[in-house]
């Protein structure tokens, strides 16, 4: 990080200057940034080889979406910020209208309709959502910058809970979750008034009785579980309890890479894809882990900086939006591999396997690049 | 972007960003702390337990079982033999459906509801992960090819083979041999050092259940890896059980078949055993019953056979108790000599009857008019009751009783076989115990004669009557002769000391029962046979009041007496005890003797 300082400065200072080193940072944006992703990736697909069985052909399939992706990145990081800004008003219509023609809709095989089939891909629109929403709400908060009235955060507002809603029909109760604060999230860093805030607070609690009711028996079996995961280890605390021996028999620096006889012999269910985590943790052991969220860290880290030095409205609360959705998924996930929230069908980010996952976290780095230039440009 | 916010304005809202920004960042980094001390725990300090965890998934032991031992008499013949069938296993993972594939499975090859409860009730007491439990312990043809045809959709169960126990002689070695029954999830939890199979069959009677242990043999493991489906990936290692020993019986076939073709149509049992080595040579039990109707689990049969009132299941030879009336005389006359009671020549006249005290209860004896003159020798030829009523009057209960127990009556004789009876010697504080009452000096005539409180199995009786073959010495009695190789050991149970002398004179004395014209088994006497001694009983079950008549209370069957018969030969080296108990046989003269004659000139022809 601190390497690149002088970079900037001298890119700042002096035009006659321009090493080559400038010209790929100037080409990929910010380098610490990227690196740290394709680490991230590349590591993934080897992650996934193990924990698919030894499954080339999803690894071939995942390579796929992550070249995709990146080109997507690249291609995004390059336009202007502006178009975001007058855009994503408009494709949060297109995206809450596929939220609702998922629901009447569905994509066949699936247990819950949370996708849609184009016949050659298939995707799913909640994805689509939780990046849109936050870019449409900065944009139409940043419209209305001087004196936000009452009128204009109730609309931002309730887009977010109209979004979560339907997400939650699906149903799914983990990206639901994240819908609705992949919404509020922009209302808050826009400044939210301190008033509303606790008003809302209180609501929530006071209603929390009520939520505890409508959620479907499953969720709440999942809930009771997180606190009680002995009680039933074959039922419902069977992916919990499996998980955590998993990450605990890995030790301090796992078992090896496809030695780890619980993800290898099939203990860790959805082992591919939402509880990646737990075969990263028995096969590359406590060690291993570290080092991947340290490297997740960077990622943080450096969108943060990218935000703080934005010149823009738009620009600093676009991308710190995005930045932390990101790390939401990932602590998400984390925590409800682990046992410590309950289990939530939330995919580790640029590692589970799923095609929507992938390209939607890369395109929101391309915004978060796109952020970077523009702020470099104007300043 | 054009400045239209005043600067004011817009620090105001980034400073409100900025704050804001770092109280998210914060609560993230804080959330990360947590996760930490979380990985920390669970992969650093409680590493040990979750590796035990993850080994525990992997890791099946698989018990392996060897074939039950087999069994053979001492001709070589093989008796009981274990024989193929297919059995329908499943092996419910903890993730397959297995109460629809169980539903499936009953629907289509019409399962029994007995079947399924104990499928369900092995499935609670499993006592390894995936272990397949018996759903169908032994298939159809027609179940075989119905299940064949749609096997593909229960990918979790399965046709295995397995034994069954097969008897190849029918009833003949019934009381010997035993059955096997499914055994009991009590017993499974509480065997420790074998692990059974869930439908293991373990012995129920006889030397199947006496000899369980070693016919069982020992269990052998194989340790696979498997996944999450239990399915194997691979072996890690196996150790092979023990293979069972077979187990070879004393039993002579010939004896067997004579001593139960004698016993047809009547209630009773013989028994036959080797006098120097106190190996069974028969056994017979009747009525009797095929243990292969209980190894093959034929239900309408058994309840046939449970409920049948002449109690085919009840080894008379080792669990019936009865008067042994007065083949108990020659012992009683061993007593009054070390005692010093009398001598060879003591007489006494013998009018019928006998009284304790003038007026007093008149015991009869079974000739009314009574023997005359008698000595030990006569009491013993004529079997007379008086003078062994005035015998046991002079030896007092307290001599009789322990000398009886000394050789071996009212406690067990520990053969190797199931069940066993002790039979009663009463003294006084028995009585008190027992029937609450105190000690009249009448109870101890009866004894005398072998009656009253007394009771004998006829395993003790023919333990005894080798202590008079083999002149003081008796062995433990045992059926099985070799466990695989090795010889099963003789062991002393008892000696009775006496005079050789009056060895000698009991030994004549009880020849003479058989050989002299006055015998009580000289109906039984044939010159040219080996030289025979035995003693007759015959046992009344029912008192008879002074009024009442034999002759009206035989009509009653129920009522009749037993008959017994106790001898052994070839004098001088006697090779053979026999015992015979005829339940309301009457005679032990004319229907139990006659028993006891075939057998010896059968085993001693054949010797020769």
């Amino acid at each position: 990080m601190t390497k690149l300082r002088p970079l900037e400065h001298s890119l700042n200072t002096s035009l006659v200057e321009v090493s080559f080193s400038k010209k790929i940072t100037n080409f990929f944006g910010d380098l610490p940034l990227v690196i740290s992703l394709l680490l991230i990736l590349i590591f993934g697909l080897f992650v996934l080889y193990s924990a698919s069985g030894q499954s080339t052909a999803m690894v071939i399939r995942q390579s796929l979406y992550i070249t995709l992706g990146l080109i997507l990145m690249f291609f995004f990081s390059r336009i202007k910020l502006k178009v975001y800004e007058e855009f994503s008003l408009h494709f949060i219509w297109i995206a809450i209208g596929l939220l609702v023609l998922v629901l009447f809709f569905p994509a066949e095989g699936y247990k819950t309709n949370r996708w849609i089939d184009l016949g050659f891909i298939s995707f799913q629109p909640s994805e689509i959502v939780r990046f849109i929403l936050p870019l449409a709400i900065v944009s139409y908060l940043t419209k209305r910058k001087i004196n936000l009235s009452f009128i204009d955060w109730s609309v931002a507002f309730i887009a977010t809970l109209i979004c979560a809603f339907l997400v939650l029909k699906q149903p799914d109760l983990g990206t639901s979750l994240i819908v609705a604060i992949s919404g509020f999230l922009p209302l808050f860093l826009a400044g939210f008034p301190r008033a509303y805030l606790f008003t809302l607070a209180a609501f929530i609690t006071a209603m929390s009785p009520f939520i505890w009711t409508s959620l479907k028996e499953y969720q709440r079996q999942r809930i009771i579980t997180l606190f009680n995961p002995d009680a039933d280890p074959l039922g419902a605390g069977w992916n919990i309890s499996q998980s955590k021996t998993a990450i605990g028999s890995g030790g301090l620096s796992g078992k090896g890479y496809l030695e780890g006889t619980q993800s290898q012999l099939d203990f860790i269910p959805e082992s591919h894809s939402d509880f990646i985590f737990a075969v990263i943790g028995e096969e590359f052991g406590f060690l291993g882990i570290i080092i991947l969220l340290i490297v997740y860290l960077v990622i943080f880290v450096r969108c943060l900086k990218i935000a703080l030095n934005s010149k823009t409205e738009f620009g600093r609360l676009a991308s710190s939006c995005l930045a932390f959705i990101f790390i939401i998924y990932l602590l998400v996930n984390i925590l409800m591999v682990v046992g410590l929230i309950p289990v939530v069908g939330v995919p580790l980010p640029l590692i589970s396997q799923g095609g929507t996952s992938i390209l939607i976290h890369l395109l929101s780095f391309g915004v978060i690049l796109s952020v970077r230039k523009e702020g470099m440009k104007s300043g | 972007m054009k400045k239209i916010f005043s600067l004011n304005e817009k620090n105001r809202t980034s400073v409100l960003f900025n704050f804001r920004l770092r109280f998210i960042a914060l609560i993230f980094f804080l959330v990360f702390i947590i996760f930490f001390f979380q990985i920390f725990n669970l992969s650093v300090l409680n590493n040990i337990i979750y590796q035990t965890a993850s080994e525990n998934n992997r890791i099946i032991n698989i018990p392996l079982y060897s074939n039950r031992g087999l069994i053979y008499n001492e001709n070589g013949d093989l008796l009981v033999d274990n024989i193929v069938f297919q059995k329908l296993t499943m092996v419910p993972g903890p993730h397959n459906n297995f109460e629809k594939v169980l539903e499936e499975v009953r629907e289509e090859l019409e399962i029994s509801d007995e079947e399924i409860q104990t499928f369900k009730k092995s499935l609670e007491n499993r006592t390894y992960k995936y272990q397949p439990i018996t759903l169908v312990r032994k298939l159809s043809q027609e179940q075989i090819a119905r299940f064949s045809l749609k096997k593909s959709r229960w990918p979790s169960v399965k046709i295995e083979a397995g034994l069954m126990r097969h008897v190849l002689d029918g009833s003949l070695y019934s009381h010997v041999l035993g059955y096997l029954g499914q055994i009991d999830i009590e017993a499974i939890n509480s065997s420790l050092e074998y692990k059974y199979p869930l439908d293991a069959l373990v012995g129920k009677a006889g030397i199947e259940k006496f000899y369980e242990r070693q016919l069982r043999g020992s269990v052998g493991y194989k340790t696979i890896e498997a996944n999450v489906h239990g399915i194997e990936v691979r072996e890690i290692r196996t150790t092979s059980p023990v293979k069972a020993p077979d187990i070879k019986l004393s039993i002579d076939r010939e004896l067997q078949v004579i001593a139960r073709d004698s016993l047809k149509d009547k209630k009773g049992t013989v028994i036959a055993l080797d006098p120097s080595t106190g190996l069974i040579k028969a056994l017979v039990s009747f009525p009797d019953y095929d243990p292969s109707l209980f190894n093959l689990g034929k239900i309408e049969k058994l309840h046939e056979i449970i409920s049948n009132k002449d109690a085919p299941l009840f080894n008379r030879a080792i669990s019936g108790n009865y008067p042994p009336a007065s083949t108990i005389k020659p012992f009683l006359g061993i007593l009054g000599l070390n005692e010093d009671k009398l001598d060879w020549r003591t007489e006494i006249e013998d009018k019928g009857s006998f009284q304790i005290t003038e007026g007093g209860r008149v015991f009869k004896g079974w000739k009314e008019d009574g023997h005359g003159m008698v000595n030990l020798s006569k009491a013993l030829i004529e079997s007379s009751d008086v003078f062994f009523y005035q015998l046991a009057l002079k030896l007092k209960i307290g001599e009789i009783s322990n000398f009886l127990m000394q050789i071996g009556f009212g406690s067990l004789t520990n053969i190797d076989l199931d069940n066993e009876q002790s039979g009663v010697v009463p003294d006084k504080r028995w009585k008190l115990g027992n029937i609450g009452s105190s000690w009249y000096l009448g109870d101890t005539v009866n004894i005398g004669i072998g009656q009253g409180y007394m009771t004998a199995t006829p395993i003790q009786l023919a333990v005894a009557t080798s202590a008079l073959a083999n002149k003081g010495d008796a062995f433990q009695p045992r059926v099985v002769k070799k466990i695989g190789s090795e010889e099963t050991a003789r062991q002393l149970l008892y000696s009775i000391k006496t005079d050789s002398n009056n060895w000698k004179k009991m030994e004549s004395s009880l020849m003479n029962v058989i050989s002299a014209w006055n015998g009580t088994a000289h109906n039984v006497f044939d010159p040219k046979g080996p030289k025979i001694a035995g003693k007759t009983g015959t046992a009344q079950i029912s008192s008879l009041s002074e009024e009442e008549d034999y002759s009206i209370v035989r009509q009653e069957s129920s009522r009749r007496d037993h008959a017994l018969f106790i001898g052994y030969g070839p004098v001088p080296d006697p090779s053979l005890v026999i015992v015979v108990v005829i339940e309301y046989g009457e005679s032990g003269s004319s229907v139990a003797a006659p028993i006891a004659k075939k057998m010896f000139d059968h085993y001693f022809s054949s010797k020769l």
